[in-house]
């Protein structure tokens, strides 16, 4: 449970982790819309109405949350936004992160250019030539990975 | 299968209502989850696949699609009972149709997550604030 403070670096290891493990891993979202009527609210508002004597807003604010999360390893990645402008940047993104999830190859124009119709399958020269080196980078990845998701357990007990 | 997947174009109609349904209650959460989608597929896992080669999903030559859900609330209140009112969309996303999926997504989401803070909306205020008053001065 790791909040990381920019999109970027979610991005990053969302995709890190994406490409060590593509099939467990799992992305949620989370829009939400907090009912400032349940108990929880009036609580933190007589709070804050004690502290700061006014209140600050009465129309609910939402929240987007991200969350990467991979059963078998245990790592999970989270970005917390309450900024409208974010929402389209980070759908794409997500979309970028569903072309691991998908075992497409990162998107590069110079292969779109070069295979419109020709499709995946029919291009195994390609296919070997790029799998060896994605490989070895997801086997370097993957130990990286799952020692950052263990620091991140150490900081969470504590 | 009591719940089949929508295509694609429902799954986005009825995700635009869903966000907008809670957007007018002023409360409540939306949740969307994507995965791959492994299960009934040629590439499914047996269990000897994987004890044989435990990274064996990290080079399949051919794409797989996705599975793209989205649920209006918890499948459970706290008490474990079960929320009747829950609503539940699941399509799946072929591995060709991922960008233009991704572009009606982000579209939608955009379109319906209006409670969220609005660019720039105090900058903007202080400005016309802040202006008035300067011509208003000089004008004095």
């Amino acid at each position: 449970m790791v909040y990381l403070s920019t999109s970027e670096e979610w991005q990053r290891q969302s995709s890190m982790l994406l490409q060590a493990r593509p099939t467990t891993t799992r992305i949620t979202t989370k829009y939400k819309i907090p009912n400032l009527d349940s108990p929880k609210y009036q609580n933190s508002k007589k709070r804050k109405r004690t502290t700061e004597g006014e209140e600050k807003e009465d129309v609910p604010r939402a929240v987007l949350v991200l969350k990467a999360y991979d059963p078998a390893s245990g790592v999970c990645l989270k970005l917390k936004t309450d900024r409208q402008a974010d929402v389209g940047r980070l759908i794409t993104g997500l979309g970028r992160l569903g072309r691991y999830m998908a075992a497409l190859p990162e998107k590069s124009e110079d292969a779109v250019m070069e295979e419109p119709s020709g499709g995946l399958a029919l291009n195994p020269s390609d296919n070997t030539s790029s799998t060896p080196a994605a490989a070895d980078a997801k086997t370097q990845q993957a130990p990286t990975e799952s020692a950052g998701g263990n620091k991140k357990k150490k900081k969470g007990k504590k | 299968m009591a719940n089949p997947h929508k295509s694609n174009d429902e799954f986005f109609t009825q995700l635009a209502s869903l966000i907008e349904h809670t957007q007018k209650k002023g409360h409540g959460a939306i949740h969307l989850s994507q995965k791959r989608l492994t299960y009934k597929t040629d590439a499914a896992p047996t269990p000897e696949k994987i004890a044989n080669n435990p990274e064996w999903d990290l080079n399949i030559a051919d794409p797989l699609p996705l599975l793209v859900r989205a649920t209006d609330g918890k499948s459970q209140s706290q008490d474990r009972k079960k929320n009747p009112n829950k609503n539940k969309l699941s399509t799946i996303v072929q591995p060709d149709d991922i960008e233009a999926f991704y572009a009606r997504y982000a579209e939608v989401c955009k379109a319906g997550m209006q409670s969220l803070k609005k660019r720039d909306r105090s900058k903007r205020n202080k400005k016309k604030k802040k202006t008035p008053g300067t011509v208003e001065e000089k004008k004095a």
